[in-house]
Parts: C-alpha cells; sequence; structure tokens
C-alpha cells in the first residue's frame, strides 16, 4: 500500500523534474530568446524577486474562487435536492439548466462587468456560475436513483416523503456530493481566473494579464506554475474531504 | 367475513396507463388469507404478483374492489407490514444495528407507542440478529456481509417491528441454491418464534411448497389467479418433504400449469 502510494508521488515527481532539466538543457541549447522561452531556472528566480506580489495575487484569486464555490455549493445543493425529490421541478429546471451550462462562462464575464465593474464581483459570479451546475446534477441524480425497493420498505413503516428524503435520500448522495466539489472547486477556479485576465486590478489573472503586455514571459510563466499548483492543490484538498466523508462508497 | 381472515381481496383490479393504453395488471383476485398461515404467489413474470404484494400494502391503490386487512378496508400505506425483497437494500452508511434502528427511527418521530426506546429495541434487534444466526454482527457494516448474511438482516428490519403482515417478494431469489434453503428453513423458526402473516412472491415452486399453506398460480395479461393449491404436507416441514412424491406431483402440477401461461405471453 506504501509502496504503491510512494511510486503514485514519486513517479510523476520524477517525471517532472525530468521535463524540467530538458526544458532548462533547450532553451540555450537551440539559442531560443528568453522572451519567447524562459528557463525555468529564469522564472524560479522571477518567482522568488516578485514572491510579495504573487502572494498577494495569489491570495485575491483564491479568496474569489472559494466564495463563488461556496455560493455554488448552496445553490446546487438547493436546486439539487428540488431537481431531485420533484418530477415537476426536474421536467421544468433541467432542460433550462442544460441550455445555460451550454453557454461558455466567459462569455458572460463582459456583462458581468457592465453590471459590477471591474474588480472582484464579476470573478466571484464567474467562478459561481461556472461551479454550480456540476453540484446540482449530481445532488439531483443522487435523489432521484434511490431504490424503489427502499422507498416502499419505508412507506410501509409509515415514513413520509420528508422523512424518507432526510434518512435515505440526503445521506445515500452524499458520495455524489463530495464528488461533484472536486469538479466545482476546479470549475470555480477556472471561472475566477478567466475573470481576472479580462476585468480584474487583482488576482493571478490579473497578474498574467499584466506580464503579457509587459512581455514579461518570465512571470507570465510564473503565475502558471502558481494557478497549476493552486488547482491541484484545491483538488487535493476536496478529493481528501471526500474520502473522509463517504468512506462507505469506496470500500465496496 | 370469518373472524380469523386476516387479509381479504375482493373483486380485485388494478390498471395503468402507458403511452395512452391501458395494462390490467391484475383482475378478478377474490381471496382470504387466514391469520397466521402464509400465502404463496406463483407464475410467469408480468402475471401481477409484486403488484398484489403492493396492493395489499397499500403501497399501490386498487382501481376495482376492495382489500381488508385486519377488518379495515386499505386506503393507503399500511403501517402494521414489513415488507423484504430480492435487493435487500441495506443503508451502506449505517452499521447492521443502525440498519436494524431505521424503522425505530422513524416510528420514534412519528409517536409510534411500537417505539417505546431505543435501549428496548437494541435489545430486540440483538435478539434478532442472534435467532438468524448473525449473533454479534450489530456493528458490522453491510458491505463486510455476504449475499445470505444481507438477506437476513433485511428479514430482521422486516420483522423488528412486530408487523402483523411480513411481505416478501423473492427475497431470496439472488441467493446461491443451499443457502436459499437455509433461509426457507431460517423462515419456518421464526414463525415459530412470532406470529405473523405471511405474503410471498416467488418464482421458485419448491420454496412455495416449503413456505406457504396455500399456494396461488396466477396467469399473465392480465394477472388473474388460475388455480388453487393447498400444500398438506405437516409442519414443521423438512427439506426432505420436498423430494416426497405429495410435494413432487403438486410442483409438477403446477409446471404444467404455468407453462402455457408463459407460451401466451411469448
Amino acid at each position: 500500500m506504501s509502496g504503491l502510494v510512494s511510486r503514485r508521488v514519486v513517479l510523476p515527481l520524477l517525471l517532472f523534474a525530468a521535463v524540467l532539466a530538458v526544458w532548462e538543457a533547450a532553451v540555450p541549447l537551440l539559442r531560443i530568446q528568453q522572451i519567447v522561452l524562459p528557463t525555468p531556472s529564469g522564472i524560479a528566480l522571477t518567482m522568488v524577486h516578485t514572491a510579495g506580489p504573487i502572494a498577494f495575487h495569489a491570495r485575491h484569486t483564491l479568496v474569489t474562487t472559494l466564495l463563488g464555490f461556496g455560493f455554488a455549493v448552496g445553490l446546487g445543493l438547493l436546486l439539487g435536492f428540488a431537481i431531485g425529490a420533484s418530477a415537476t421541478v426536474h421536467d421544468a429546471i433541467y432542460p433550462l439548466l442544460v441550455g445555460f451550462n451550454s453557454i461558455p462562462k466567459a462569455a458572460m464575464v463582459p456583462l458581468l462587468v457592465m453590471w459590477f465593474g471591474i474588480g472582484a464581483v464579476p470573478a466571484v459570479l464567474t467562478a459561481f456560475l461556472l461551479a454550480f451546475f456540476p453540484v446540482a446534477v449530481n445532488v439531483a441524480v443522487g435523489l432521484a436513483t434511490l431504490e424503489s425497493e427502499l422507498r416502499d420498505v419505508l412507506r410501509a413503516l409509515g415514513a413520509s416523503r420528508w422523512q424518507i428524503f432526510r434518512k435515505v435520500g440526503v445521506p445515500r448522495t452524499m458520495p455524489l456530493f463530495f464528488a461533484s466539489l472536486k469538479v466545482a472547486i476546479s470549475s470555480a477556479f477556472v471561472g475566477s481566473v478567466i475573470s481576472e485576465t479580462v476585468a480584474s486590478n487583482a488576482g493571478i489573472g490579473y497578474l498574467m494579464a499584466v506580464a503579457g503586455s509587459d512581455f514579461n514571459t518570465r512571470l507570465a510563466f510564473g503565475g502558471l506554475f502558481v494557478l497549476a499548483a493552486m488547482g491541484v492543490l484545491l483538488y487535493g484538498v476536496f478529493a481528501i474531504i471526500e474520502r473522509r466523508m463517504t468512506a462507505w462508497a469506496y470500500t465496496e | 367475513m370469518p373472524a380469523d381472515a386476516a387479509i381479504q381481496l375482493r373483486d380485485v383490479a388494478f390498471e395503468y396507463l402507458t403511452n395512452g393504453r391501458v395494462t390490467r395488471a391484475v383482475e378478478d383476485v377474490s381471496l382470504e388469507v387466514t391469520r397466521g398461515a402464509t400465502v404463496a404467489f406463483v407464475g410467469p413474470s408480468g402475471c401481477g404478483k409484486s403488484t398484489l404484494l403492493k396492493l395489499v400494502a397499500g403501497l399501490l391503490t386498487t382501481s376495482r374492489g376492495t382489500i381488508i386487512v385486519d377488518g379495515r378496508p386499505v386506503k393507503g400505506p399500511l403501517e402494521n407490514v414489513g415488507m423484504a425483497f430480492q435487493n435487500p437494500v441495506l443503508l451502506p452508511w449505517r452499521t447492521v444495528l443502525d440498519n436494524l434502528l431505521l424503522p425505530f427511527e422513524i416510528l420514534r418521530e412519528n409517536g409510534d407507542p411500537r417505539a417505546p426506546d431505543r435501549a428496548v429495541w437494541k435489545d430486540k434487534a440483538s435478539a434478532l440478529l442472534k435467532t438468524v444466526g448473525l449473533a454479534g454482527a450489530e456493528h458490522r457494516q453491510p458491505r463486510e456481509l455476504s449475499g445470505g448474511m444481507r438477506q437476513r438482516v433485511s428479514l430482521c428490519r422486516a420483522l423488528i417491528h412486530e408487523p402483523r403482515l411480513l411481505l416478501l417478494d423473492e427475497p431470496f431469489a439472488a441467493l446461491d441454491a443451499f443457502t436459499r434453503e437455509e433461509m426457507w428453513e431460517l423462515h419456518q423458526t421464526l414463525r415459530r418464534h412470532r406470529e405473523f402473516t405471511g405474503v410471498l412472491v416467488t418464482h421458485d415452486l419448491r420454496e412455495a411448497v416449503f413456505l406457504a399453506q396455500t399456494i396461488y398460480v396466477m396467469s399473465a395479461d392480465p394477472g388473474r389467479i388460475a388455480h388453487v393449491h393447498e400444500v398438506k404436507l405437516p409442519t414443521p416441514r423438512t427439506l426432505a418433504q420436498l423430494y416426497g412424491a405429495e410435494a413432487t406431483a403438486l410442483i409438477r402440477l403446477m409446471r404444467e400449469q404455468i407453462r402455457p401461461s408463459r407460451e401466451a405471453v411469448a
């Protein structure tokens, strides 16, 4: 078991280090200009020099992502419960929801900027718009797929719909809910960075946009690495929470 | 109506609409089940056996006719019923004991006097688990149990609130042959410990002969009672009886009775 875990940690890290080494060697070897493709060491140096601003912008991105994610989880749960519990609500809302979800959310940023101006609000809202759909769908599916036999057993005890929902529907939906959080946090992250890139004055997305217009390739790459690290971290946190909360669903 | 009839069906019919067409699932069913007896419904797939079970439990409403349980017409889901199905549907996030406490939680929330307090209920759960050969399994997770063990827990859940009716819909169909026979004997043991009226729906003719006093052979499309058999084997029954001349003849007869109905459906 521990051998497997270390394999799964060590192997990708080794590969990542190898890619960086090849990259480091290839840039001078192929005489690539640093402004086109900087070396990893150069990027690292820039990241150390601008550690303060990077930390500030990373914190900003994290806060907008988590805010948007929080709202998305709240609304996603409510919507999912409503869709899963009532066939009427499902038939009325679900097609609209699918339609709405097929809109590329980046296209909504200009509208959000018109309403709320440049800043954190459009970023939070974009994060929210991208993240609530997976939560709502997973929760709805979890509720709607309740075994009819289980429903009969409980109804034969005199259980009300509300009791069946509470005692069985909700706990049974939790593995799907927690699985959706991993997807939702990644979506929220994408949403807030998109919005920051085009319409903000803070956040890693903004930092990268500025670096781009300054032809500061090193800083732009630095931002990319920070985003990658944050994305993996956020996903990892929710993957661990998922395992902890719904262990019963994984050991079958 | 005789005083000892626990269940009475009078001209019961059940129809439903699919794609604008009326499907007649059950028609002209009239019968009586004596208190404490077990009856079995056998027949081809789609003959309305399971529908009949749900009608008795009040989970479905009759289109015509009346069903009377314990002297009262069935108007909605009955509350003195235990049910078990082919799929044991235990809650995987709860231990065995907590699965058996689920009926208690629901009855207590609804102010039912059968749910006095948790400690009493826990003792009942432990005693019941002992009866089905699962002593000490209280804190195990359903996923750790074999199919037969899960089905035992499912039976315990169906019986823990001491229902007057036990409704079983192919409860042992998913088990291997040996475990199934064990479960038949277990069912017999349970009936000696507590009094309940049983309704069994099954495809397994030997199971019906072992467990029931009366067997109704149904025909399909629409589901009607085609034949009625009294099983005269003495009780307690043994597996050896199933290989005797009397049981063999009855099983062979029922097979012949079900076959034409099967061909009509095909």
